[in-house]
């Protein structure tokens, strides 16, 4: 058993000394389709991680027709308190309401000089519990509220919220059927490439079938070298992306997403590069077991 | 040991047979020529012996079984048992002697100093043991047969198929070849060479089928 692995081993080794410019062309193609992979895959995973950073600050308003009876007001908050998504309830009454106006206004506060704090209406800011801050729980809480006719109006960024949800969506609809697009061409080339290095070996394929290897004695060293090639061109990838992630993509993503810092964009994580190896892996084989079966016929 | 019954070939449905109604017998440890023109049928005839093609009709029994309704599982096995010749040699350029004589029995997953001690005895057999780490390309186009027949003789096969060994090489080459192939048939190699060379024929007389058009047109022995 040990002698026939290591046999194998040499085999796969004697294969890719024999051939060393197709066995790089192999490697060179599938590492540069998972760069391009794990490029897009980089600006989708990216972006939806800041989309999910700032879908925590989506919180409900809920103006009031007028300030309510102290009484009144520990009612409803508790009211409020009591539903199972809300986090916590803050009330803002006309005079915070104007101050804050007055202090968003900055320099052009003077604007509201003459207007008393009756101009703006008093609000309830309700913020979500982390696994709700989404639209629909919004909704959901906001149709609740509407059953109070003394809570005029609400916000809750529904128009943003929806837009977002929709670029989101399209962001990862195109980055499925772009990946797959990708994936399929590298493993057309792939394929193709190996193809070329078993056409290269076609006598050696011939005289073994004639010797009596069965099918599979011919095909495993092959698929071991498909799969050693395309764990390496994953590997060459993976560098390839971080030096394109440390030198390009991290700043042009600062810039594009408006982030402060590099800080919250980030590199792709364990399992991702685990998952970039065993692509490039799967790639590989498949790539062999396309060109094998036109090749090894007993 | 092989039993043809009726067998044809035909490579294309509306092509004229490549053989047509073969049947003869062969018994084991036999000497056989099969002789004729060129594309009267010859390697096809072989190729169907070592599974390379299936007949369009009939049977063919090898040591009993019958290859025709074989699974192409059972191929490989079958051909561990049998040595092929060709006339273009088919050795690796870019593996030494002792490698591509030792290439069979890596197939059949023999141990390394088994491989070694045979491989050896192969070559010394056709007189090249001192050439083991020569590659094909280094030597004369008779050294290269008597390698690609240490390589069919290397598993000690019970059936020897030559495709015109000799078709290449010149008269005295030639001589070297078929003593070789004498000497595997005297220690109980049934041997089938294929050949249009009627002058190996009439030197070393022996048993021959001769086929015209894919017909068998003449079964004669000395």
């Amino acid at each position: 058993m040990l002698d026939q692995l290591i046999y194998l081993f040499r085999r796969v080794f004697r294969n890719i000394r024999q051939s060393p410019v197709l066995c790089s062309a192999a490697v060179g193609t599938v590492a540069v389709a998972l760069t391009i992979l794990a490029f897009f895959s980089l600006i989708v995973i990216n972006i939806q991680s800041l989309a999910a950073h700032w879908s925590e600050e989506i919180q409900i308003v809920a103006y009031l027709e007028r300030e309510p009876s102290p009484a009144r007001l520990k009612q409803w908050r508790d009211g409020i308190e009591a539903m199972p998504e809300v986090a916590a309830v803050r009330y803002v009454n006309q005079q915070e309401a104007l101050r804050r106006f007055k202090s968003r206004l900055g320099s052009d506060s003077d604007l509201l000089e003459g207007f008393g704090a009756e101009i703006l209406p008093a609000s309830l800011e309700i913020s979500l519990r982390e696994q709700y801050r989404n639209r629909e729980s919004a909704e959901t809480v906001v149709g609740r509220l509407r059953q109070n006719p003394e809570l005029a109006e609400f916000n809750y960024g529904q128009d943003w919220l929806e837009r977002f949800e929709a670029f989101l969506e399209l962001l990862r609809f195109g980055a499925v059927v772009l990946g797959f697009f990708l994936l399929f061409a590298a493993l057309f080339i792939v394929a193709n490439t190996i193809k070329l290095t078993l056409y290269a070996r076609r006598d050696e394929l011939e005289i073994m079938a004639l010797v009596g290897a069965t099918p599979w004695f011919i095909k495993v060293p092959f698929l071991l070298e498909g799969a050693l090639q395309g764990a390496l061109g994953a590997f060459l990838a993976l560098g390839g992306s971080l030096a394109l992630f440390q030198f390009f993509l991290r700043q042009g993503l600062v810039a594009l997403l408006s982030v402060t810092g590099g800080d919250q964009i980030v590199f792709l994580d364990w399992q991702q590069q685990l998952l970039l190896i065993g692509t490039g892996i799967l790639l590989g084989l498949v790539g062999s077991v396309l060109s094998l079966r036109k090749f090894v016929r007993i | 040991m092989i039993h043809l019954y009726n067998v044809c070939k035909n490579y294309q449905k509306d092509a004229a047979s490549a053989l047509h109604n073969l049947n003869f017998k062969i018994a084991k440890g036999d000497f056989v020529y099969i002789t004729g023109p060129s594309g009267a049928g010859k390697s096809t005839l072989l190729k169907l012996l070592y599974c390379a093609e299936k007949p369009s009709r009939g049977q063919i029994l090898v040591n009993g079984k019958n290859i025709t309704r074989m699974g192409s599982s059972h191929i490989p096995q079958l051909r561990r048992h049998t040595g092929i010749v060709f006339q273009d040699f088919k050795l690796l350029d870019n593996r030494t002697l002792f490698e591509n004589v030792a290439f069979p029995l890596e197939v059949q997953g023999k141990k390394r100093f088994e491989i070694s001690n045979k491989v050896y005895q192969a070559l010394k057999h056709v007189g090249l043991h001192g050439k083991l780490q020569k590659y094909p390309l280094q030597l004369s186009g008779g050294e290269q047969q008597r390698v690609a027949i240490a390589r069919a003789l290397v598993v000690d096969p019970l059936i020897l198929l030559a495709d015109e060994p000799t078709g290449n090489l010149d008269l005295e080459v030639t001589l070297e070849i078929i003593e070789l192939f004498k000497k595997a048939n005297a220690r109980g190699t049934t041997v089938l060479l294929a050949t249009h060379d009627q002058e190996m024929i009439r030197r070393f007389p022996r048993r021959v089928i001769a086929l015209e058009n894919g017909q068998l047109v003449n079964d004669s022995a000395p």
